[in-house]
């Protein structure tokens, strides 16, 4: 019953999405408010028939009504609830019915914010949304129904379960906050497009408000980001937060569009400069993001995180043509109004610097969008499926990264307009001090290369921020009289778009000094028996014990290692596990064996432990230890990095009404 | 004075931008490629002994040989069809390593032996098995 309650909700809701839109064109036309509230209406009641059949699917998952072909395949009576509602987005139908929820969520959330708003401004940016939600609707209806029955004649009295790897609590919030973020894009892409067609992009108002969007999008998408490196680095066992993976690559190209925008907006809010660029670069980030789920369930890239092969691919293809085609038109046709009578005056400008650093990240994009499509253009021009790995992105992003560490530091040091001989030498003496403090301690440590200029640059950077700080905080203290710590909060709370963003970038720079400990790694596999032990890198591993145990959903080998010092300086206790997950299925091919590792971590350097498996008849068990530094301050940054963003998007006290 | 000089440099820089791009997929990094072919048992004999290739197939049922004196050492066979070849490999093989499992080699074709330093099976990441193989589910005609 209920499952058919879902398919025609979900049916509803599309007619509902096509009279909406027919409602919203009309009165465009027309220029008729009775037809916008009508639609208003149907905007409504469709956002709550998303949400409704959202929770439909939940009930069967929690319920394990295994009637539902997705809930058999994604759960058993075993899984345990947490991931049973987890399983909303493990498979293909499911996360599309959940990226749905989650644009009618924003949907809501932007009618309401902006419910006072009658003008034609705020109807196209409505019609865009619905819009968008009509595309997954039609998926949805037509090509994935997440309530699709078993198949007539067989009644499934349990389910296959969920992937021993997605059943980790960080995978409970990872795809959830990169769906905020990835959905989240869609509402600067509306106000852009609305923007273009009522041409109102010289509005202040509509500066901040697709700065503020874009912005909160870009918290979540980082987040998720973050996450998902967590997750990869407790979870998949091989040692790495980030392994340039098609389906990575895909999440990480609009982070760094969204970047950039996030930058240049703030010229055109401050100079009215750089307006086409910054359509392009909101509306690309757009597209890419509807490219990256096109990535992820097409079946056309093969990565941990995609999806079956479906027939979603060419829906997507066709999405994204109307999408480009219709952007392209529409900044054709303003044109004109893109035209500024100002220029940016200097190379030495904040403006410049900070145009330059957009470059970057553009080129960085590019960098990625190449890797990743190369295998398949590869294919199609020679024949051969050329792959495209890390080693690749890690050549051609290392120099790239480091011009942006540099300028991440540069450009607060850079004055608006132009940056005298003098007040260059003033703002960039105490940093350049500092990078020379640092390039000589890396000398002295026999650092080289690319990790010298890392640590040398991020040293620079940090004490570039370290003095905008400063400065503010001395001006504070003597114009008001305000105490060290006081003027410092005072300084934040009344300039958050400022400092909140040099927190943001402090944030950054301590994520790349974390990059740089990976070049520092070093790994062994070896075999060892219970009361064995093996030196490594300083370090003395011995198994203590190795021990059975059966669980509800896994039966488990503990492996006891005692980490030593090698001159016998107790360090801490390893579990490592070897698991087997459906260990009761009487096919041993159904039984799926995983590692559970164990981390000592520290802010110098994490000892990475990996029970890799057991020979039963000779009592060896195989490990890998992995000698991993500064990997805790990619994690500290990006705390800091979301600190940061929270700051910037604390509500102001004005109120914005276009 | 700087005016005409913006538009140059943000040029340049995407040139140049390009050409490094260009230049790294083009002349890779020979010890640490980032771009490895992807051929089958076929082309193995038209593969320069130093060039590192990928290659997939199923692990031939009953071929996987661990070394006694190193177990973390193993022989296989892959299979391509009709195709074998002989595969090394020595490092911790992946939980779903086993007979008939689909996997991924990367390494090089040296002396009719492929010796492989990267081994992967068949990502379960997304888990897609179907329910009519779950016979041991109580899955019931009705």
């Amino acid at each position: 019953m209920i499952p058919i309650l879902g398919s025609i909700t979900l049916s509803t809701a599309l007619g509902l999405c096509l009279i909406s839109s027919f409602l919203l064109l009309i009165g465009l036309r027309y220029k008729e408010p009775k037809y916008f509230i009508s639609a208003h209406r149907t905007i409504n009641l469709i956002s709550i028939l998303n949400i409704f059949s959202t929770f439909l699917l939940l009930n069967e998952l929690i319920g394990s009504n295994f009637d539902v072909k997705y809930v058999a395949h994604y759960t058993s009576i075993e899984t345990p609830l947490i991931f049973k509602i987890t399983a909303l987005w493990a498979g293909q139908s499911g996360s599309l019915l959940f990226w749905l929820f989650i644009l009618s969520i924003y949907t809501l959330v932007v009618f309401y914010k902006e419910e006072k708003v009658i003008a034609t401004y705020f109807q196209w940016v409505l019609l865009v949304l619905t819009l968008v939600q009509s595309f997954f609707l039609i998926l949805l209806n037509f090509i994935e129904n997440p309530f699709e029955p078993i198949n007539v004649g067989f009644i499934v009295n349990n389910g296959n379960g969920l992937n021993p790897l997605l059943q980790n609590l960080t995978m409970a919030i990872h795809p959830p906050t990169l769906y905020l973020g990835y959905i989240g894009f869609t509402v600067p892409f509306a106000f852009a497009i609305a923007a273009l067609i009522t041409k109102q992009l010289d509005s202040i108002i509509w500066i901040k408000k697709i700065r503020l969007w874009t912005l909160t999008a870009w918290l979540f998408q980082s987040g998720g980001i973050i996450l998902g490196g967590w997750w990869a680095y407790q979870e998949l066992g091989w040692g790495g937060y980030w392994a340039w993976d098609p389906v990575e690559n895909a999440s990480f190209m609009p982070w760094l569009t969204a970047t950039a925008f996030l930058h240049s907006i703030y010229i055109q809010e401050k100079k009215g400069l750089l307006k086409l660029w910054n359509i392009i670069l909101i509306l690309t980030t757009f597209i890419l993001v509807i490219f990256g789920t096109f990535l992820t369930r097409s079946g056309v890239m093969s990565s941990v995180h995609s999806f079956a092969v479906s027939d979603l691919g060419p829906a997507f293809l066709i999405f994204i043509f109307i999408i480009f085609i219709a952007c392209f038109y529409l900044i054709w046709l303003r044109l004109p109004i893109f035209k500024s009578q100002k220029k940016i005056k200097s190379i030495s400008s904040r403006e410049s610097g900070i145009l330059l650093n957009n470059v970057i990240f553009v080129v960085i994009c590019f960098s990625v969008f190449w890797g990743t499509i190369f295998p398949v253009l590869s294919e199609a021009v020679r024949g051969s499926k050329i792959t495209v790995g890390p080693p690749f992105y890690n050549q051609v992003n290392i120099p790239i990264g480091l011009i942006l560490l540099f300028f991440t530091g540069a450009g607060p040091l850079l004055v608006w307009g132009h940056t005298s001989k003098k007040a260059f030498f003033n703002n960039f003496r105490m940093p350049i001090i500092v990078m020379i403090f640092f390039f000589l301690l890396c000398f002295i440590k026999e650092i080289r290369g690319a990790a010298m200029v890392s640590f040398s640059l991020a040293g620079f950077s940090v004490a570039a921020i370290t003095k905008e700080f400063w400065r503010g905080i001395i001006s504070r203290k003597s114009q008001y009289n305000e105490s060290m710590l006081r003027a410092f909060f005072s300084l934040i709370s009344k300039n958050r778009n400022r400092y909140g963003g040099h927190i943001v970038h402090l944030g950054i720079i301590i994520m790349f000094v974390g990059f740089t400990g990976h070049a520092f790694d070093s790994e062994i596999e070896f075999s060892l028996k219970n009361r064995e032990s093996i030196d490594f890198n300083g370090y003395r591993f011995e198994l203590a014990s190795l021990s059975p145990e059966e669980r509800p959903n896994h039966f488990a080998w503990i492996a006891e290692i005692i980490v030593t010092k090698t001159d016998k300086t107790f360090i801490t206790t390893l579990y490592p596990e070897k698991r087997v997950y459906f260990h009761r299925h009487p096919n041993p091919d159904k039984r799926q064996p995983h590692s559970e590792l164990d981390i000592y971590s520290t802010i110098r350097k994490d000892i990475y432990s990996i029970f890799s498996g057991i020979d039963g008849e000779n009592q060896t068990a195989f490990f890998k230890i992995m000698i991993n530094p500064l990997v805790r301050l990619v994690w500290y940054g990006g705390y800091i990095l979301i600190i940061g963003t929270l700051i910037i998007l604390l509500p102001n006290k004005e109120k914005l009404w276009i | 004075m700087f005016i005409s000089k913006i538009p140059i440099t943000i040029f340049t820089i995407s040139f140049l931008a390009v050409i490094w791009i260009s230049w790294v997929t083009f002349n890779p990094n020979q010890e640490k490629p980032g771009l490895v072919r992807f051929v089958s048992i076929n082309e193995l004999n038209y593969v320069k002994a130093d060039e590192r290739v990928k290659l997939g197939g199923l692990v031939k049922t009953g071929s996987i040989n661990i070394s006694p004196n190193n177990q973390l050492e193993c022989i296989f066979s892959l299979q391509q069809g009709e195709h074998n070849v002989d595969v090394l490999f020595s490092g911790i093989r992946p939980d779903m390593f086993k007979d008939e499992a689909e996997v991924i080699i990367e390494g090089k074709y040296i002396g009719g032996k492929f010796s492989a330093d990267q081994l992967q099976t068949k990502c379960a990441s997304r888990y897609e098995g179907d329910l009519k193989d779950q016979s041991p589910y109580k899955y019931k005609n009705i």
